[in-house]
């Protein structure tokens, strides 16, 4: 194949095979996904063809060009550096590359490809604003190189120009790389970039341990962590690297005149800012656990049957938004209440990302609105809880139950039972005695699939407290429903004397409860994650 | 022979319409040979899908019942014990799930007008469901369909629906064989099987050498444990024997290393006022342990010991803690050495329901 036989005689080739990898974004959660034209991953977005006869033509470029080729060696090295391994890079490659692995300091670059190897850590960037002399230090340590076009422009160098950002059918290469740039500062901040290097740098170290191995659960999850940590990070700093390249070619293809060129790159820099759109909502939900499935509860709050409806109504909507969705939906626990509604609930939503987008839903839901259980027809306000709780995917950090722990009860069993009895109710509770905490399931048919239910949603609990108790590390966790003080309130559903639903948190309001209480959940979600995300300016 | 005629054909899927017939206690002497007739239903799950409904034709339907169920509040309950509404209602959940080509559907987001396929006609829900409340015939032979333990099982009028709280014989003998390789690898028996349900649970852990035989005297009991054997593909490691108690093992006496059995415990004059779905609606020969519910017990607990290779295991369950206290002295004092490590053991709801014990001293 022509691209393979490049790759051999080309090493720089190394620096495009990061663009060809086209992650798909938020499977099983279309809806969610704001552009209809995702292409399915593995349609690169440059044909094979494309991409290698440009490969080619940049190799021929490189070498009338010594300034670019610094800048594609460059690139070379910061694909090949891993947090731990820049000085893997080879020593005899005859060309000067810097050892410190700070990066190129944009007043320094004159087109030469030699660049001074003490360049203080400080100094660097100084020029690009706080951000970037943040980074600078970051990378420093890290000694990870901040990759540049020929001439010096680096993304954050990018965001500090301020380009104006025009629609996207604006044949505008600045608008475009103003746009990406911005994404990817969005993108870094919900990762939090910096404590993602932080911890990055910490699991490194660990894993060079030697007697890491001594405890192989202990390593595998270190090792996993790693790994996705890492291809979260390589992700997003090929796709810095693929901006900048792209600037280089529409640079290069003005300077030669080459029209042809130009609108390849010009395509490519669309094809990037639409992607970065999908790639700033898939940082959103890079929690450890976001990707898991669910259980969302529901409690009613004090106030009789009114409030017992709001609870059932509440557990309705998240039935419909997750059917929507395309999740599996499933009763695991119902209590209903005397004369109407549920005293308290369970479902178990079923797909990916489910707990990343219901953790949103954590707190107190209020709801005003005149009780038709009134007679007097009264104004009346209600609470329900809501708490989420992931489904942990990895059983290896499950927390172990060992089964004389337990104790195995017949929900609402009375009177001679066996034979005298025929009843379709087979419902049990569990009771993991040293924590006193309880799971029970009445849905399924067979008491045997009761018990594995209730076995199933007492495991994610526990696995939520052992969570909670390792919070100060595992910055993530939800509340369950016994943390969730009724004070926390989320959200306000007011049905009377006028309609509308606000969220407290975020202040984001719609007009239209129906639609809200049918499901139509998301900008809500949304608007919450990323306001949660947002706040912090500087990737912390 | 009357089993005969009350399954004769109504309409198309005639059985599942079978009017909730009381089927008779079959006297213990007339041990006939099956009837050629007697062909185990098919549950209502299984049938082929050649019905179809509007939506709003179904929606309609479910309206209907679920109206029907609520009128029934808590009556049944305080009556005998019965079901409540949120119990019919979970009920009417799963028979409209078991009625549906496709049961992931969910029905509230599917336009009115747009049909789906179901298992059986549009009428015959309405008359399925007015037997379940009105004649209180059992939801599991409505359905035709009993959930136990991972397993779902074709039941029928004629044949005891299996209780949850014998789902824990299984676990017991599962916890046996996973450590002992010749009870793994061995004979079982499971006596007076009804659906079969022990018999398949027990077969589905045995390894890969072990095997059950399992007897009833009630023709259609054996009848539907074939069909129920063949649906989880285990004729090679069940076989069911039509007879009372040990009489068709005799061949093989003292070469089982289990035992278990769940016989007719209930005092024949409790049985009139049992629930009504119990009462009315299953076969008394599964139920009726004798005047003090002992009977069948007794003869199994003679028999045991003599079927057991040595250190074979056993099983019974009970009617609760009366029959178990006496169960277990009568073992220590009128069968002379011939149990040990006789056990009481409770079920979930904290009722004491099973005696197990090994053979031998
Ligand atoms: C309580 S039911 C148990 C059925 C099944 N083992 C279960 O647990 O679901 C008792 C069973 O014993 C059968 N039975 C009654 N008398 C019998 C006898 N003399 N010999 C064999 N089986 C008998 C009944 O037909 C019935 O199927």
């Amino acid at each position: 194949m022509q691209l393979e036989a490049t790759n051999v005689l080309n090493p720089f080739s190394v620096v495009v095979l990061p663009t060809t990898k086209a992650r798909s974004v938020f499977p099983g959660f279309p809806l969610l996904n704001p552009s209809a034209s995702i292409k399915p991953s593995g349609d690169n977005p440059l044909p094979l063809q494309k991409m290698s006869s440009l490969i080619l033509r940049r190799s021929s470029l490189l070498s009338r060009n010594p300034s670019l080729s610094r800048h594609f060696l460059t690139g070379l090295s910061s694909s090949l550096s891993k947090a731990h391994s820049h000085h893997l890079l080879p020593s005899n490659h005859g060309l000067k590359v810097l050892a410190s692995g700070c990066h190129f300091p944009a007043n320094n670059i004159t087109g030469s490809s030699s660049v001074s190897v003490g360049t203080s850590k400080f100094s660097c960037g100084s020029q690009l604003g706080i951000i970037n002399s943040l980074c600078g230090r970051l990378f420093g340590s890290q000694a990870a190189v901040e990759p540049s076009t020929s001439d010096g422009l680096t993304v954050e160098g990018i965001l500090a120009n301020q380009w104006t950002i025009f629609e996207e059918s604006e044949s505008d290469w600045k608008s475009h790389a103003s746009a990406i740039a911005q994404s990817i500062h969005v993108i870094k901040r919900r990762l939090q970039w910096k404590s993602l290097i932080v911890r990055l740098e910490m699991l490194s170290a660990q894993l060079d341990k030697p007697d890491l191995w001594d405890d192989p659960v202990r390593a595998g999850k270190i090792s996993r962590e790693h790994g996705s940590l890492m291809s979260r990070m390589k992700e997003v700093k090929a796709f810095e690297q693929e901006l900048l390249e792209h600037i280089d070619m529409i640079k290069l293809a003005r300077e030669e005149d080459d029209a042809d060129l130009q609108s390849e790159s010009m395509k490519a820099l669309l094809e990037m800012r639409r992607s970065a759109k999908e790639k700033e909502l898939e940082a959103m939900l890079s929690g450890e656990h976001d990707s898991c499935s669910c259980f969302i509860e529901v409690q009613a709050g004090a106030g009789g049957t009114e409030s017992m409806d709001w609870a059932s109504m509440v557990m309705k909507m998240y039935k419909m938004w997750a059917q929507r969705h395309g999740y599996g939906v499933t009763i695991v626990d119902e209590m209903p209440g005397e004369i109407a509604g549920i005293k308290r609930a369970t479902i178990k939503v079923d797909g990916e990302y489910a707990y990343g987008y219901a953790k949103a839903e954590v707190g107190v839901h209020r709801l005003v609105r005149c009780s038709p259980f009134d007679s007097a027809k009264r104004r009346h306000t209600s609470f329900s809880a809501v708490a989420v709780i992931p489904i942990l995917g990895d059983t290896s950090t499950h927390v172990q139950i060992n089964e004389s722990d337990l104790r195995i009860d017949r929900f609402r069993a009375g009177g001679a039972g066996g034979q005298h009895v025929n009843t379709t109710e087979s419902a049990v509770r569990i009771t993991h005695i040293p924590t006193g905490v309880t799971a029970s399931c009445q849905n399924e048919r067979s008491q045997h699939q009761n018990k594995a239910s209730a076995m199933t949603v007492l495991q994610a609990r526990l696995d939520q407290l052992e969570m909670a108790r390792q919070a100060q590390m595992n910055a993530q966790h939800t509340q369950s429903l016994t943390e969730i003080s009724w004070g926390n309130q989320i959200r306000t559903y007011v049905l009377h004397p006028y309609r509308m639903v606000k969220d407290l948190r975020t202040n984001y309001e719609v007009s239209d409860p129906d639609s809200v209480l049918e499901g139509d959940i998301d900008s809500f979600i949304l608007s919450f994650l990323s306001s949660a995300l947002d706040k912090d300016e500087d990737y912390s | 022979m009357r089993l005969g005629l009350a399954r004769r054909s109504l309409s198309m899927f005639p059985p599942i319409l079978t009017r909730a017939y009381s089927v008779q206690p079959i006297s213990r002497t007339s041990i006939s040979p099956p009837p050629a007739s007697l062909k185990p239903q098919t549950p209502l799950f299984l049938r082929p899908p050649t019905h179809s409904a509007t939506i709003s034709d179904l929606l309609k339907w479910q309206k209907w019942a679920k109206t029907l169920a609520s009128s029934v509040g808590s009556h049944f309950t305080h009556l005998d014990d019965g079901p409540d509404t949120t119990l019919l209602h979970r009920e009417l959940n799963w028979l409209l799930q078991d009625a549906l080509e496709n049961p992931k559907l969910p029905l509230s987001h599917v336009g009115t007008n747009e049909v789906v396929k179901l298992r059986a006609e549009m009428e015959d829900l309405y008359v399925l469901w007015k037997q379940r409340i009105e004649e209180r015939r059992p939801f599991q032979y409505v359905v035709g369909c009993e959930h136990w333990r991972d397993l779902v099982l074709s039941v029928e009028e004629g044949v005891l629906i299996p209780r949850p709280e014998t789902e824990l014989i299984v676990d017991l003998v599962g916890g046996l064989v996973k450590e002992n390789e010749e009870l793994r690898e061995g004979l079982w028996a499971d006596l007076g099987t009804g659906s079969g349900a022990l018999a398949i649970g027990i077969a589905r852990i045995l390894g890969p050498f072990g095997s059950v035989i399992a007897t009833d005297l009630s023709p259609v009991a054996v009848a539907v444990a074939s069909y129920n054997v063949q649906r989880y593909n285990l004729q090679d490691k069940i076989e069911i024997k039509l007879g009372s108690w040990f009489e068709p093992l005799k061949n093989v006496k003292g070469q089982f290393v289990g035992l278990v059995s769940n016989p007719p415990y209930i005092p024949s004059n409790h049985i009139r006022g049992l629930q009504a779905e119990v009462a009315k609606h299953e076969p008394r020969l599964a139920l009726d342990g004798g005047s003090n519910g002992m009977d069948d017990l007794l003869h199994l607990c003679h028999g045991a010991s003599s079927m057991l290779k040595r250190g074979g295991f056993f099983a019974f369950e009970t009617n609760g803690e009366k029959q178990c206290k006496f169960l277990v002295d009568y073992m220590q004092k009128e069968c002379d050495g011939s149990f040990c490590d006789v056990d009481i053991v409770s079920d979930f709801a904290g009722n004491k329901r099973f005696v197990t014990g090994f053979s031998g001293p």
